[in-house]
């Protein structure tokens, strides 16, 4: 325990992240604890069949239950990816609906004994209980999707949510009537709350009085809960809903009452075929298909991953046909130049909830901060708390 | 037309004490292999996964107890206030609020605590889970308040309650913003048993709480008070008993039996606050202490196969690709299936004419 906790320190500490514990080991190193991995479990007889060896065993832990759209249907299709790409060089094990730290560190473990060498989390809350047996499991690679902590072994991917959040709001800004939007988050996290904010900041750029009312769930698949609170927020006057959950309750429930809904991980279309503007889908295959083949490879080293719409990790649904040309055009227009980085969403002069400057004119929130934001910028409604 | 009809029998029936569950397993296996047929799944890999794989492992059978060792401590005390009629539902509340409890001590002394605060920990978790039953057993006797919805209710309010905290007082400054306190020191927490695996020393705590209420609901007069108050009230309150201490009693044995397991969760495997910290532990409790039959070492075995079947859903899930809502729906039939056959002790089934 105490080792894992100074490991802890040690990575949380160091501002800049994420790095230098990867750093402190070697290229070779890592091969040579790969191979070794790779001699461990033909030696103790995991596979059963003479082609085990070459094998690649890849465990996915699911923080919701598997269901058609939403956060773990990416990570889903993700999983497929590496099936599709790797064909019969890899087995892919998924496990589904385990969002607590405590059964996750027995999923956990139990892949990394059971010969799986490369293990991936899809949970902040799958954080801490993968760090835990990662110090025990050092020849297994293991990667957290929305992580913090960093070893050798560990490294962490995200996405630049806020790049689709700022396009989505943009296009809300032109189609709301109000000027109100509603957003529904999950947990009041970074990972939330930014995305939360780059939508009203890409709605104030097209259409300044624009504000957004926040509601937070404290849960991440909760069905019932979403479509009240959806509802909640349309009887406040909000025209635009965005929900960052696992469900598509949110967009459904902005279908049935004739509002504009913003979907969120998948395209959402088929839920509010006619009311969902757009939506900011994740797509998360380029990770885990080259996670796959660089522990295959032995190659793998640990960073902590952070993409966009350049990457292609986040996207933009295609806009709803009943939205005009020159909006589109529009949005055409900012998506090339967010992907060209002229375009920055956090630009300054951002402004907090309380009025106070957070952005000077002509400056940008640095990488650090927008990860760390717990913040709500000035026109959202509500506040950055659970 | 044949009906169908129960009749209760004079005397609870001896060979239903043990038929029940065997017929209940019976039930789940049978649907349950029609279930797995019809999904295209191999209903005997299904069934080695479920009941038998979990535990052919040392880090396996670890898992087990760890995970049954809270179920069994809340079920325990939940069963001192079920065999009176106390019908507290607030055991999720209590176990929260005693983990606050406990965890406001852990990260005040942070670092190199004194030696007694694990001690002074166990003592707060059951402070707190009393405390939180306290509300409800003082609204019932003040107000006559159900304390079914009271308790109920309150889990809601302890659930916020936490949320709150790891949202602000007590979120980790190092944390990223993360809702999660910071980590707790060893000395706030239980020691492993053995190398490399998670059971701790506060199975200790269960294994003792089961020898302390088997001898208070079996052996102690007012144990005997409780029961008779719960089978026939009119007789307890001729007999002089008081309702109101029985209240009292069922609900803070389940609040202080809560909290100590709400404490023991976050200084075992969680190791730090996080906004959810019970996987609906205070709920499952409910059906442990029911499946044991409000009996301390019913509830050990309720307790064990409940958390046999959390991790056989695990391992089905794992070996056969299949989607947690199979594997729940499976859980969900033996369940219901062993609460529903225990009515064949009391009853039996007539076939008659109308």
């Amino acid at each position: 325990m105490k080792t894992v906790r100074a490991a802890l320190v040690v990575a949380r500490g160091n501002d800049r992240g994420i790095m230098t514990m990867a750093q402190g080991i070697s290229r070779r190193d890592i091969v040579r604890q790969a191979a070794g991995a790779g001699m461990l479990i033909s030696a103790s007889g995991m596979g059963i069949n003479a082609r085990a060896a070459e094998v690649l065993k890849v465990g996915v832990v699911f923080v919701s239950p598997i269901t058609e759209v939403g956060w773990t249907a990416q990570h889903r299709q993700a999983a497929d990816a590496i099936k599709a790409a790797l064909g019969d060089q890899v087995v892919v094990d998924v496990i589904d609906d385990i969002f607590q730290p405590q059964d996750a560190e027995r999923v956990f473990r139990g892949f990394a004994t059971s010969g799986h060498k490369l293990i991936f989390g899809t949970s902040f809350s799958h954080g801490a209980p993968m760090a835990k047996v990662a110090q025990q499991f050092p020849k297994v690679i293991f990667n957290d999707c929305a992580g913090v902590k960093h070893g050798p072994n560990l490294g962490s991917f995200e996405a630049k949510y806020y790049e689709a959040g700022f396009l989505a709001g943009v296009v809300a800004g032109k189609m709301t009537k109000t000027g109100k939007l509603g957003f529904l988050g999950g947990f009041p996290i970074p990972d939330i709350i930014g995305p939360g904010n780059s939508i009203l900041l890409g709605a104030q750029s097209v259409r300044p009085d624009s504000t957004c009312k926040v509601l937070f769930m404290n849960s991440w698949s909760d069905p019932g809960k979403e479509k009240e609170g959806a509802r909640a927020l349309i009887a406040q006057g909000c025209d635009v809903i965005c929900a960052m959950t696992d469900s598509p309750a949110a967009v459904q429930a902005a279908e049935e009452a004739g509002v504009w809904a913003i979907g969120y991980a998948s395209d959402m279309k088929k839920f509010a075929p006619t009311r969902q503007l757009t939506s900011m889908v994740v797509d998360w295959s380029s990770v885990y298909v080259q996670d796959a083949r660089d522990v295959a490879a032995g190659t793998w080293v640990s960073k902590a991953r952070w993409e966009g719409l350049k990457e292609g990790v986040v996207k933009l649904a295609p806009l709803v046909s009943t939205i005009p040309e020159d909006i589109r055009a529009l949005v055409r227009k900012k998506e090339d130049e967010i992907k060209a980085g002229t375009l920055l969403p956090y630009a300054g002069e951002i402004r907090d909830q309380d009025g106070k400057i957070r952005v000077p004119k002509g400056g940008v929130l640095g990488d650090d901060d927008v990860r760390a934001m717990n913040w709500l910028i000035a026109g959202m409604v509500g506040q950055a708390k659970g | 037309m044949i009906k169908v009809h129960l009749e209760r029998r004079l005397v609870p029936s001896t060979i239903m004490v043990i038929g029940a569950p065997v017929l209940a397993l019976a039930a789940t296996i049978g649907l349950g292999t029609i279930l797995f047929l019809g999904l295209g799944i191999d209903p005997l890999a299904t069934l080695y996964q479920f009941f038998w794989a979990p535990l052919t492992t040392p880090n396996g059978l670890s898992e087990w107890l760890l995970k049954a060792s809270p179920l069994i401590l809340i079920a325990l005390g939940l069963s001192v206030g079920f065999r009176a009629n106390v019908w507290n539902i607030g055991a999720e509340g209590m176990f929260i609020m005693g983990a606050i409890a406990a965890g406001l001590l852990a990260i005040h002394f942070g670092e190199g605590a004194p030696v007694w605060l694990l001690p002074a920990m166990v003592a707060a978790g059951a402070l707190g889970g009393m405390a939180w039953a306290a509300i409800p057993a003082f609204l019932r006797i003040w107000a006559n308040a159900s304390e079914i919805l009271v308790s109920l209710m309150l889990n809601y309010v302890a659930q916020l309650f936490l949320a709150f905290l790891v949202n602000g007082p007590l979120r980790d400054p190092d944390g990223f913003n993360y809702p999660q306190s910071p980590l707790y020191d060893p000395s706030a927490m239980f020691s492993p048993l053995f190398d490399e695996m998670r059971l701790n020393s506060s199975i200790f705590i269960t294994i003792g709480a089961v020898a302390v209420t088997w001898i208070f609901l079996e052996r102690s007069f007012l144990g005997f008070q409780m029961t008779v108050g719960g089978i026939a009230p009119v007789a307890a309150r001729y007999a002089g008993f008081s309702q109101a201490r029985a209240i009292w009693t069922g609900l803070l044995a389940g609040g202080a039996a809560a909290g100590i397991a709400g404490m023991m969760e976050v200084s075992g495997p969680l190791g730090q606050l996080t906004p959810v910290i019970s996987p609906g532990y205070g709920y499952v409790a409910i059906i442990v202490a029911f499946i044991g039959r409000l009996n301390a070492f019913g509830i050990v075995v309720g307790g064990l196969l409940l958390s046999l079947l959390y991790m056989g859903g695990e391992s089905v899930q794992i070996a056969l690709n299949i989607p947690s809502a199979i594997t729940r729906t499976f859980q969900g039939m033996l369940l219901f299936f062993l609460l529903a056959a225990d009515v064949l002790i009391h009853y039996r089934i007539r076939l008659g004419r109308t």
